[in-house]
């Protein structure tokens, strides 16, 4: 890699990477929203009857696995400071 | 050429990078094993919004970003003022060496070896439950600490280098006008970060070169009279005054904002606009430094004060051990860093090789930052206290190395000193509405809204009566002993696999006991105070101006403030003693 290319994504990091994290996890959390109002029955939470379910089954099944991973994992005060 | 700061801090330059190279490496490959072929949470549990590797560059400069704030710049300077610059130099060089960038880089491979997880669960699995209750509390207390003095610090740059907070204002704007080019119009980031940028430059320029705009002149809320009256000089920041008020609450309001509407709207952007001009301070103050001996830049600085302050006769400093230890603060070792380096960056680390030049390496850089900072206030030969020291020292250092007028530089640094305050405190207050929401959910103190005002209220308090450098060793202190109990925690990990953990547990133990005894000498100090019924320096100001009883009242606050943590801190050292014992026996 070269010292140009280096030094452009310590610069990167400097200012926009902690930005475009934080973009991605806000929309993450509105679709993870969406998909355990659509698919909360997978969890024991249902709130959309199973017809409407089985109809958006194609659209979210891409993300259920990263969907089950974020709704499951363990939330602690210290993962807020980053 | 020994009479200029340049050889020292090439000194210490030359240092981090051997023990970058001997002693960092070695522990990396003999002690953690890195290995670049074994998967990381990033690839394991790959889902593109945290979990996805990332260019080790791109980390540096983000855990750079991360640890890198007002700590470095104001606690080297402040150990100067206190104990000479000897004794400042030499723990922000060994500080650095043997424990500052072993906590940062440790933590990180621990959270990456425990899925990426935070420093708070894996105390509870290495320690259970009430450990990681006990970090809770302590962090609540370090949060209100922590924001009481960067917002006194910030406050006194602002009243005593008038024409900042315009600028400042102006970085606001182009924060907010980024934000809105990017979301709202969907610009692209380049244009949108020039005109960002260009309205900040503009600000800047407009403020150097309309004296006009160097406006609210310092202490503009009090008269004259007040300061002839009591003899107070004016042009210092007292305690208690209206202006102190009066920028309080501007500061409240900015951290209120920031603190309850979405970050894309107003923190991020304005962190993003604030941080690129702040780079450039911060290099160039670094090569000024390195250049004093073309500049004819001095030493005017005591190389050792008093080793032992009389708390009776001077109550703002103490004894070297264990007050220097803490003041230095982030400039050779944070607690803050541990939970930077457990959250975000291991989760998105692409082999376990790259852990030390992001962890290590950042610490490292901000050891340089800390440096820097040290010889800002050597060339000084009557620093005022306070972070104002560091913009006048660093002006002095810049405007000699590129010969231009001084107001060029003095706003720079002034600006520079705010943003970089701003930057942390504004996540700071934000951080505790979140875990205030976690704590209390529905109730009211868990609430958006009202959560903020707890910790703006307490802390705008302990700033408006307290006295500076008292509250900066609380701070130190507290931050240095969430450092002590991270390496324990980590020596703790350690001996549960099996591996030596001598390089972490003796700095822990070092740390925690240094610490502990700082905080029980505040403790002391705003005790014996409150008894006797006496204002601690600056204090007197408010003194004369509510009576002795607000003052022995905030003093007693501070007090039971110091020993709350003193216990807290103590009960968690024991926990983890006595685990790091019961794991090493099993």
């Amino acid at each position: 890699m070269k010292f140009l290319d280096k030094f452009r994504e310590i610069v990167e990091g400097l200012t926009v990477h902690g930005q475009s994290t934080a973009i991605l996890k806000v929309k993450a959390q509105i679709d993870n929203l969406f998909i355990l109002i659509t698919m909360g029955d997978m969890l024991g939470i249902p709130i959309l009857p199973p017809y409407y379910s089985l109809r958006l089954v194609p659209y979210v099944f891409p993300n259920i696995q990263n969907w089950k991973r974020y709704m499951l994992r363990e939330r602690d005060f210290t993962d807020l400071v980053t | 050429m020994l009479d200029t700061p340049a050889p020292y801090v090439l000194l210490g330059l030359v240092l981090y990078f051997l023990t970058y190279h001997l002693y960092a490496k070695r522990i990396d490959k003999k002690i953690w094993e890195s290995d670049p072929n074994r998967p990381t949470p990033a690839k394991l549990y790959f889902d593109g919004v945290e979990y996805f590797p990332v260019s080790k560059y791109v980390l540096f400069g983000y855990q750079f970003k991360s640890v890198a704030a007002l700590g470095p710049i104001v606690g080297p300077l402040t150990g100067v003022l206190f104990f000479g610059w000897v004794p400042a130099l030499m723990w922000v060089i060994l500080g650095n060496i043997f424990i500052g960038w072993a906590q940062d880089y440790s933590s990180m491979m621990m959270s990456l070896r425990n899925e990426g997880r935070s420093m708070g669960p894996i105390t509870y699995k290495l320690l259970g439950d009430r450990a990681r209750k006990i970090l809770l509390a302590y962090l609540i207390f370090y949060l209100i600490i922590i924001t009481a003095v960067f917002e006194w610090v910030i406050i006194d740059v602002i009243n005593r280098v008038p024409g900042t907070f315009t600028a400042v204002l102006f970085v606001f704007l182009g924060g907010i006008v980024f934000g809105m080019l990017i979301f709202r119009m969907r610009m692209d980031a380049l244009i949108a970060t020039l005109v960002a940028l260009a309205i900040v430059f503009i600000g800047y320029l407009l403020v150097v070169y309309v004296p006009a705009l160097r406006a609210p002149p310092t202490n503009f809320m009090d008269s004259p009279e007040f300061f002839n009256t009591y003899g107070f000089n004016p042009a210092l920041t007292y305690p208690g005054t209206f202006t102190l008020l009066f920028w309080l609450l501007v500061l409240s309001v900015i951290y209120y904002i920031s603190a309850t509407t979405p970050m894309p709207k107003f923190l991020l952007p304005t962190v993003y606009v604030g941080y690129l001009p702040s780079i450039i301070a911060l290099v160039l103050v670094l090569i000024a430094a390195i250049a004093t001996p073309l500049t004819g830049l001095t030493i005017q600085q005591t190389p050792v004060r008093d080793l032992f302050v009389d708390p009776l006769k001077n109550p703002q400093g103490g004894p070297i051990w264990p007050i220097l230890f803490v003041t230095v603060a982030c400039g050779a070792i944070s607690g803050w860093h541990s939970l930077v380096s457990s959250g975000l960056t291991p989760k998105q680390i692409e082999y376990e090789t790259d852990a030390l030049p992001v962890g290590g390496g950042a610490m490292m850089t901000e050891g340089a930052v800390a440096l820097s900072s040290v010889a800002a206030i050597m060339v000084l030969a009557q620093p005022p206290t306070g972070a104002a020291a560091y913009v006048q020292g660093a002006t002095l250092l810049t405007t000699k190395l590129l010969n231009i007028p001084e107001i060029y530089m003095r706003i720079l640094y002034g600006i520079f000193v705010v943003v970089m305050g701003l930057i942390t405190s504004m996540l700071f207050v934000r951080v505790f509405r979140l875990v205030m929401a976690e704590l209390f959910e529905d109730k009211p103190l868990g609430n958006k809204y009202i959560s903020p005002l707890v910790i703006l209220t307490i802390a705008g308090f302990l700033a408006f009566v307290g006295s500076w450098t008292n509250l900066w060793i609380y701070f130190g202190g507290t931050n240095q002993l969430l450092a002590g109990l991270a390496l324990l925690i980590i020596a703790i990990f350690l001996t549960s696999i099996k591996k030596p953990s001598t390089y972490v547990f003796v700095p822990g133990i070092f740390m925690a006991i240094t610490t502990l005894a700082a905080i029980a000498w505040e403790t002391y100090v705003y005790g014996l105070y409150a008894l006797m019924n006496k204002p601690i320096g600056v204090q007197a100001a408010v003194a004369k101006l509510y009576g002795s009883e607000i003052v022995s009242i905030s003093n007693l606050l501070s007090a039971v403030f110091g020993a709350v943590l003193f216990v807290l801190g103590a009960v968690m050292t024991y926990y983890l003693i006595t685990g790091w014992l019961r794991y090493r026996r099993s």
